[in-house]
């Protein structure tokens, strides 16, 4: 009879006004590093046509980056008052999913560039191996959220993991210097890097970075939701179950 | 020219996770959304 009632009172999905609109945006900017990536921006000088994948290659690791930092702070923030909102550890799952995506898609881009530019899919260099190393890290954090217990079980459990797994990203930025690398280091905002680029190219990377930052938003708000949801749900799902034993005890 | 099929996938690959991913998002979305009263859903 409650659950009756329940399902006829909902309204609306995971989105409002504020974030179809702000969808809309993301997808227009993403179209934008589409057609500069791939038609408007020059080829580079010493790697042709392959400096393309790179604006993709930049743009995705930056938000895995942002996702795995955003990850540990919603964790930190958690753990800091037992209190808190389960809506920080919500964000922090939200935020590592997000960030696997994209790792994912930064090793698969880097591959693909790494077969035009050093003739091989993969090699076992000190940026590809620890950037490789985060990414099933945080494969692993994303299954310690699925293991079983309590809302609060879950978030105490996954925020330790998150926290010790964001030690990881100073690593992964800073092996090209700390070991020999083939990889490049930073051509943008490196602290020895003596590299030119073109103001077209420039403003593609910029462009990139602000895309997938927005996409990134974006997809946080409405899975962050959609956890809301699956916990009220899981809730709600218990609340039932004990209504039902009750109901047998009073029949015995 | 060999270079455009890599920089084809690779942009193919980037663009369809997303899509993919929030699509999935999305549905997922609306399929709770259904079983759900707006109580538990703030931002409605």
């Amino acid at each position: 009879m409650r659950r009756t009632e329940i399902v006829s009172t909902n309204t609306g999905t995971t989105g409002t006004t504020f974030t179809r609109w702000f969808g809309l945006l993301a997808v227009v900017a993403l179209a934008l590093v589409a057609v500069f990536g791939l038609v408007l921006s020059p080829p580079d000088v010493v790697q042709g046509e392959s400096v393309r994948i790179l604006y993709l290659h930049v743009g995705t690791v930056w938000v895995a980056y942002l996702a795995f930092v955003v990850t540990a702070v919603s964790s930190a923030a958690y753990l800091w008052k037992r209190s808190s909102s389960l809506t920080w550890d919500r964000v922090a799952g939200a935020s590592a999913e997000i960030g696997v995506l994209y790792m994912g898609v930064t090793l698969l881009t880097g591959a693909l560039w790494g077969r035009l530019s050093w003739g091989t899919f993969w090699v076992w260099d000190a940026r590809v191996t620890t950037t490789a190393f985060m990414f099933i890290t945080y494969i692993g954090y994303l299954a310690v959220r699925g293991l079983g217990g309590s809302h609060r079980q879950r978030a105490r459990r996954s925020a330790v993991v998150a926290l010790l797994a964001v030690l990881e990203i100073p690593l992964v930025h800073f092996s090209v210097e700390l070991w020999r690398s083939v990889h490049q280091d930073a051509s943008v905002a490196g602290r020895t890097t003596d590299v030119t680029l073109d103001g077209l190219m420039l403003f593609t990377l910029l462009l990139s970075t602000v895309a997938f930052t927005l996409v990134y938003v974006w997809f946080v708000l409405h899975r962050q939701r959609v956890l809301a949801m699956e916990d009220a749900l899981d809730d709600r799902g218990l609340d039932y179950a004990l209504i039902e034993r009750r109901r047998e005890g009073a029949m015995r | 020219m060999d270079d455009l099929g890599f920089i084809l996938l690779s942009y193919i690959a980037t663009f369809g996770s997303t899509a993919v991913l929030a699509w999935r998002v999305l549905h997922r979305g609306r399929a709770l959304g259904g079983q759900l009263p707006d109580d538990d859903k703030p931002w409605v």
